[in-house]
C-alpha cells in the first residue's frame, strides 16, 4: 500500500476531495456556460464571513457559513433577476463585503486566526469523518439535483429566454443552482480553501472545453480533470510538503494549460 | 405559456381570409418607464400566414415579438393565443456563445425535451443531419440559423417567431435560410419575421406589418407603397432614405 494510503487523514482527504471533485465541476459547468463563473469567488468570501461569525460565536463554523453563504446566494440571484444591480457589480461587492466582514469577525474571534486560515487557504488534512460524510450527503443532493433538470439547467444556461417560452422554470431553477453552489462552495472551504475554490469551479471546465464537442462531454472530463487535480495535488502535497489547497490549484492551471497546448 | 383564452371578436384586419385564427393580439400597449414602447397595436395572426415585421430601431418590434412570446407583460391590452406551440428564433449570436460547447444535437434536442429522434427528425427537415455532432459555434451564421429553426421544429411549432435572423449572414446563406422558411409556410407553417431587409421582406411574405409605436400599414406586400410608409416608419432616426432597403445605422 502506498504511504499516502497508511494514513487516515489522508485517506478522508482523498474521499472528500474526491466528492468535491465529481461535483463541484457539474455545477461550475453550467455556470461557466452562462458567464457566471465568478458566483463561487463571492460566495466563498460570504461563507468566510459566516465562518468568522461561528469562530466568534463558538459554533461550528461550517455549521455557520451554509445558512449565510446560502442566504447570500439568494440575494445575489435576486439582484441579478431584478436587474436592480448588475451582475458582476452584485458579484464584487459581495465578494469585498463577504471578506470585510470575515476578517474583522475573525479579528474579533481571539486566538482563532489560525483556524481562520485554515478555511482562507484549505486545511484538507484535517478533514472529520464527519466531515465527510456532510460533504458525501451534500454531493448527492447536488447530483441528483442535476440530474432531475438536467435539460431545464442545459436549457438556461444556453438560452434564458427560449427556456421561458418553453415553460421550464427558469427562476426557480436559478435559485437552485445558486443554492447549490453556495452549498458546495462552503464544504470546500477545507479542500482548497476560500480563496481558490473558483479555481476547482472553473479551471475543469475551461481544461475541458478545449477538448469535447458538447456539453455533456465537457461536464464528464471536466470531471476527470478535477480528480487528476485533486489528487494529484494531494499527492504533491503529502510527499513535497506543501498546502493542499495550492497544490490541487496548480495541478489544475498545469492541466488547463495543457489541455490549451493540446487543442493549438 | 401556451395559453387558450377564449377569442373575442376583434376589428378584422385589411388582409382578412378564411384562415384559422391563431393570435390575436388587441389594443397591446407596452411602456417602458415614462416612454411609449407600444401603442395600441391590434392584429390578429391567421394559420399558414407569413408576416414579414419592419420598422427602424426603437420601433418596438423586439418589444412586439416579447411580449406575444410572453417574455414581457403588456402594461395594457390583450394577447389572446389558440392552442398553437410557437418556436422562438432569436438574433444571431443572442445564445449558445458562451465559454462552454454544445453540440448541435444537443442544442436541437433543447427543443425536442430531450428526445433524439425528434431532434434528428428536426434536423434533417432544415438540411442540417451531418452537422449534430459539430461544436454549435463552429458552424457559419447561416448554418447556425438553420439549426435555430430545427430546435422550433422539434417542438413541433407551428408558429416560428424570428428575430432579424438574417442579420451578418452572408448573401448566399440568406438566400437558403429564406428558401427554407418558404419551404416550412409551404408546410403549412406560420411565420412572424422581423428583418430590416425590406426589399426581401417584400418578395417573401404575405403580409406586412409596418411599425413605429402604433401600426403603419398592415397588408398584403403588393400593397406596400415604400415612399409613402418609410420615411414614417424611420423618422424617428432622422435618416434620408434614398432607397427602401437601405438600413439605416442608428
Amino acid at each position: 500500500m502506498p504511504e499516502i494510503l497508511q494514513y487516515s487523514f489522508m485517506v478522508r482527504a482523498i474521499v472528500a476531495g474526491l466528492l468535491v471533485a465529481i461535483t463541484v465541476p457539474v455545477l461550475g459547468s453550467f455556470l461557466v456556460a452562462r458567464r457566471y463563473s465568478l458566483i463561487s469567488d463571492s460566495l466563498a468570501h460570504v461563507s468566510l464571513a459566516g465562518v468568522g461569525a461561528g469562530l466568534l460565536l463558538g459554533f461550528s463554523p461550517v455549521i455557520v457559513a451554509v445558512p449565510v453563504t446560502v442566504v447570500g446566494a439568494l440575494v445575489l440571484e435576486w439582484l441579478r433577476q431584478s436587474r436592480r444591480i448588475s451582475g458582476e457589480i452584485s458579484l464584487a461587492i459581495l465578494m469585498s463585503s463577504g471578506l470585510a466582514v470575515a476578517v474583522v469577525l475573525a479579528n474579533l474571534a481571539r486566538g482563532a486566526s489560525t483556524d481562520f486560515s485554515g478555511y482562507l487557504f484549505g486545511s484538507i488534512a484535517t478533514t472529520s469523518t464527519g466531515d465527510v460524510l456532510v460533504i458525501a450527503s451534500t454531493a448527492a443532493v447536488v447530483l441528483a439535483a442535476v440530474v432531475l433538470n438536467y435539460r431545464s439547467l442545459l436549457h438556461i444556461a444556453f438560452d434564458e429566454d427560449s427556456a421561458r417560452i418553453a415553460g421550464r422554470r427558469v427562476t426557480l431553477l436559478n435559485y437552485l443552482l445558486t443554492g447549490l453552489t453556495a452549498a458546495m462552495v462552503v464544504l470546500s472551504l477545507r479542500i482548497v480553501g476560500g480563496l481558490l475554490i473558483s479555481a476547482l469551479l472553473v479551471m475543469p471546465v475551461v481544461a475541458a472545453s478545449q477538448l469535447a464537442t458538447s456539453f455533456a462531454r465537457t461536464m464528464v472530463l471536466a470531471v476527470v480533470f478535477a480528480i487528476v487535480a485533486v489528487v494529484g495535488g494531494l499527492v504533491i502535497a503529502f510527499y513535497a510538503g506543501v498546502a493542499a489547497g495550492g497544490a490541487i490549484v496548480l495541478s489544475a492551471l498545469a492541466l488547463l494549460i495543457a489541455a490549451m497546448i493540446w487543442k493549438r | 405559456m401556451s395559453n387558450t383564452k377564449t377569442l373575442k371578436t376583434s376589428a378584422v384586419p385589411l388582409h382578412a381570409n378564411n384562415k384559422a385564427l391563431l393570435i390575436d393580439i388587441d389594443e397591446l400597449c407596452v411602456r417602458y418607464g415614462n416612454e411609449l414602447v407600444l401603442d395600441a397595436v391590434t392584429f390578429c395572426i391567421h394559420r399558414g400566414e407569413f408576416i414579414g415585421l419592419i420598422g427602424s430601431n426603437g420601433a418596438g418590434k423586439t418589444t412586439l415579438l416579447k411580449t406575444v412570446l410572453g417574455l414581457l407583460k403588456p402594461t395594457s391590452g390583450t394577447i389572446s393565443r389558440q392552442q398553437a406551440t410557437i418556436g422562438y428564433v432569436p438574433q444571431r449570436g443572442a445564445s449558445y456563445s458562451g465559454a462552454v460547447p454544445i453540440s448541435v444535437l444537443e442544442v436541437v434536442k433543447l427543443g425536442a425535451n430531450g428526445a433524439t429522434g425528434a431532434a434528428k427528425a428536426a434536423l434533417a427537415r432544415a438540411g442540417m443531419e451531418q452537422y449534430a455532432h459539430k461544436r454549435f459555434t463552429e458552424l457559419s451564421g447561416g448554418q447556425q440559423q438553420r439549426v435555430s429553426i430545427a430546435k422550433a421544429l422539434a417542438g413541433n411549432a407551428d408558429v416560428l417567431i424570428l428575430d432579424e435572423p438574417a442579420t451578418g449572414i452572408d448573401e448566399r446563406s440568406q438566400v437558403e435560410f429564406y428558401n427554407l422558411l418558404q419551404s416550412l409556410q409551404a408546410q403549412g407553417v406560420t411565420i412572424i419575421m422581423v428583418s430590416h431587409e425590406v426589399d426581401t421582406v417584400l418578395k417573401l411574405v404575405t403580409r406586412v406589418i409596418c411599425l413605429n409605436r402604433s401600426i403603419l400599414y398592415d397588408g398584403p406586400p403588393e400593397h406596400f407603397e415604400a415612399d409613402k410608409y418609410l420615411p414614417k416608419a424611420f423618422a424617428r432616426q432622422h435618416v434620408q432614405l434614398h432607397h427602401h432597403h437601405e438600413e439605416p445605422h442608428a
